[in-house]
């Protein structure tokens, strides 16, 4: 105890020693990025944290790039096609070079992805393993071509590699994964590790050799900074440049700021409340239509939202694969809700209640009861921590309950099976869909779709659920979302549909 | 003055075994620590980590393998960071401690000089406007007073970094939040501890014998009038301690509290484990050295 003491007193005089007196210079060519916080590790394969990814992505490329506008794009890998149902083929762009020097080679894409797949390993060490498990081999065809070979037909296959950083083997293998995750982080992005002081600041620095070229700003910062306010005080005396996820009641003022501006776009992220199909009311069809003719979702996305979002007619939305536009969204119509419960069997009406951990959207979530309060689905609120006590709510399989509110993020796969399969599906695997949804026929569409990469097929089979689930509404469908990025006047830079900060697209503006 | 000291070391030592026990409950009474570390995983991956982690022992037994490691400075590794628990929270405590350092001078600094005006100077106008201030300063919590103070000085005068802990000039904010905090309880301790003792008689004799008023004031009467103060100091610390998560969360401080705040959002126990574990040490430790420096400051008590 005592030598601790001792050690963290003179730690406690060095750091106060070791502080510079003024202010550090905010230079021009630096681009200032605030996020609540930093992931465990810098290593683009050993976390699975949206802040660690938006960081990942600047310095690391892989095989594919997304555009703004939501295409595959070639970054790594210059073209690619699927040789057979399981098979993908990829060339690779030649002389790509790793920050240390080094150039890319065919072994480096193998062994980042054999690193998180650890072939013949019972337990993996990375948490996004999940995300390409369906990698069932990764071969080196000659230099410049690799084959990634799936175990069953992997429609997702594209959408997985987006992000899916390329590691130097060499550089990894000499430094060891600890020091590649703190100190010596390497890859082939515009900007190169700097320096990472831990919850507060990780500095990039552009990378001569990027074969894109160089980037607008010479050095990019993330900080760490966990209150919103304080991120917005930054923003406003130009401390930082870029902040994330501005909610609708700090809009009207970053707005009317004159060094400060909003950037908006729709997101992936869908809000639903999941209605329990086992029992009594919800097990009921006209009962749950009722409660979807009982949401006004346009007064809920002007009051509460400030107008950014949009309706959306299942959890199926505009910008992922598979939506049918000519599904009609519910309209709100209280009278016909009411004209529904009483045919169901409650004329009177009938007590529910309904959980959430969204702690961030308890407003809406009490105003939603409310509304269905009104046509006689008489509701409890019930606001649960996201910690323990949500798990607990989850294992105990949703019991004693008669929905859930949440929303709903796609794993940022934009594709309409990222939202049906964890909702609907019934599958152990599945996640909330397990436990409420219990729609006829439904699972058998939701694996079809999955185990088939014709686009064209897809895409009819998922029109067929829309239309079904729509009938069937085994949730009541409200909006998308918008994320909104508060950004800085003299920062040139639009808010992404994928939540990316793809940061090479920044330009300063004078 | 040994039977005194053993005594209160004795008392520590209780409060360590208690601040173990609480610790070592934290973990147990979240519920199954197993299900939050994999909570997809099939139950016999589950089962599995329960024997690895030891969870099927008897209570006593993990209670004291517990103890046993924590002496040791072993909490287990973070779930999130991957890296032994206590370690990360020993990074950050050197920041922590300058913080409510620096608060603490600070408070001290303004309450000391104004406390005894007051007491001096009683019922003036600057005394009662000190008094004022002093209620207004306890009545704002940590939290408002930092983003007003953020807005003042850094927005809209743009004097201060807005947050960091980059430089000298960023500390400020952080340290001036938490001494405000404390400032007004220093200041009404000194001036009511003062209060009793410039009117005692030996207080009077000094005068008498000529000297000056000064010397009279600090010399003679605060020393006296220390005892209390050091006693809460020694409290306040710990307040201040838990103060700093407020502050460092709203200023962006790299410390302790900002690590623990986190790290129970995101149900990390070995973290919060260690983080309270340290946090009570220390403050068990400061509480047991203001007895100590009683038995300096205040001969009498080694009598008791």
């Amino acid at each position: 105890m005592k030598r601790w003491l001792s050690v963290v007193l003179a730690l406690t005089f060095a750091a106060l020693v070791a502080l510079p007196i003024g202010a550090a210079a905010q230079g021009k060519d630096t681009l200032t990025v605030a996020l609540p916080s930093h992931a465990p590790t810098l290593d683009p394969h050993m976390h699975f944290e949206r802040v660690g990814i938006l960081v990942n992505i600047n310095m690391f490329d892989s095989l594919l790039h997304r555009t703004a506008k939501l295409e595959f794009e070639p970054s790594l890998a210059l073209s690619w096609k699927a040789l057979n149902d399981t098979t993908w083929e990829f060339k690779l762009r030649k002389g790509v070079r790793f920050h240390d020097g080094s150039t890319m080679t065919a072994e480096d894409v193998k062994f980042s992805f054999d690193r998180v797949l650890e072939p013949g390993k019972e337990k993996k060490k990375s948490p996004q393993y999940g995300n390409v498990r369906a990698i069932k081999e990764v071969k080196i065809v000659d230099a410049d071509t690799i084959h990634l070979v799936t175990d069953k037909p992997f429609p997702l296959l594209l959408e997985r590699v987006v992000f899916f950083p390329i590691v130097p083997k060499k550089h990894l293998e000499k430094v060891g994964e600890e020091a590649f995750g703190s100190t010596a982080a390497v890859g082939t992005g515009p900007w190169k590790l700097v320096e990472w002081k831990r919850d507060q600041h990780i500095r990039l620095e552009a990378f001569d050799g990027h074969w894109r070229g160089k980037p607008a700003f010479k050095y990019l910062v993330f900080r760490a900074i966990p209150e919103v306010s304080t991120a917005v005080a930054e923003l406003k005396t130009g401390g930082v440049d870029i902040i994330r996820n501005v909610n609708a009641d700090l809009l009207p003022d970053i707005k009317s700021h004159p060094l400060t501006g909003i950037s908006t776009t729709p997101i992936l992220r869908v809000h639903y409340i999941s209605l329990d199909m086992r029992s009594a009311p919800f097990d009921k069809k006209a009962v749950r239509q009722a409660a979807n003719y009982a949401i006004d979702k346009q007064a809920m996305l002007q009051k509460m939202m400030a107008g950014l979002g949009r309706q959306v007619a299942t959890v199926v939305q505009p910008a992922a694969f598979g939506y049918d536009p000519s599904v009609p969204p519910y309209p709100y119509e209280p009278k016909k809700a009411r004209e529904l419960l009483a045919q169901a069997g409650y004329p009177n009406g009938v007590d529910i209640t309904l959980h959430s951990a969204a702690v961030d959207w308890r407003p809406h979530f009490e105003a939603l009861g409310q509304m269905l309060t009104d046509i006689g689905l008489r509701t409890t609120v019930k606001m649960w921590d996201p910690g323990p006590a949500w798990n607990k709510f989850l294992q105990a399989e949703g019991k004693a309950t008669n929905g859930a509110y949440g929303s709903w993020g796609n794993y940022s796969v934009f594709d309409a099976d990222a939202v049906l399969h964890p909702l609907y599906h019934t599958e152990p695997g599945g996640w909330i869909g397990k436990h409420y949804a219990r729609v006829e026929g439904l699972d058998r569409l939701i694996d079809e779709a999955r185990s088939s990469v014709d686009q064209a097929k897809r895409k009819r089979i998922y029109a067929e659920i829309q239309r079904m689930i729509r009938e069937e509404a085994p949730s009541v469908f409200l909006y998308t979302q918008n994320d909104t990025l508060g950004i800085s006047k003299k920062v040139a830079y639009e808010a992404r549909p994928d939540e990316w900060l793809w940061l090479f697209a920044a330009k300063p503006k004078n | 003055m040994s039977a005194f000291l053993i005594r209160r070391l004795l008392r520590f030592v209780v409060v360590c075994v208690g601040v173990s026990v609480v610790t070592f409950a934290i973990l147990h009474a979240s519920g199954d620590p197993v299900s939050l570390i994999m909570p997809e995983a099939p139950e016999a991956d589950r089962v599995q980590l329960r024997v690895a982690l030891g969870l099927t022992d008897p209570l006593p037994t993990q209670f004291v393998r517990f103890v046993a490691n924590a002496v040791r400075g072993d909490f287990g590794k973070s779930f999130f960071h991957r890296e032994p628990a206590f370690g990360l929270v020993v990074e950050r405590m050197p920041t922590t401690l300058a913080l409510t350092s620096m608060a603490v001078a600070l408070a001290l600094g303004v309450a000391l000089p104004v406390g005894v005006y007051g007491a001096v100077r009683r019922n003036t106008i600057a005394d009662h406007a000190a008094t004022v201030v002093v209620f207004l300063g306890q009545s704002m919590p940590v939290f408002w007073i930092g983003i007003m103070l953020m807005l003042l000085f850094a927005v809209q005068w743009r004097l201060l970094p807005v947050s960091g802990w980059e430089t000298w000039s960023s500390m400020v904010l952080p340290s001036v939040t938490l001494a405000a905090f404390t400032t007004p309880l220093f200041m009404r301790l000194i001036r009511s501890s003062m209060l009793e003792t410039v009117n005692l008689d030996y207080v009077r004799t000094a005068r008498a014998k000529g000297l000056s008023e000064w010397l009279v004031i600090f010399r003679h009467a605060l020393r006296n009038a220390a005892l209390p103060i050091v006693t809460v100091i020694g409290l306040q610390f710990g307040l201040l301690l838990g103060g700093a998560i407020l502050t460092e969360t709203v200023f962006a401080v790299p410390g302790v509290g900002r690590l623990l705040v986190r790290s129970i959002v995101q149900l990390d126990f070995p973290i919060v484990q260690a983080g309270v574990f340290l946090l009570a040490i220390i403050i068990v430790t400061v509480n047991f050295l203001v007895d100590v420096l009683y038995v300096y400051l205040n001969p009498t008590i080694r009598l008791r």
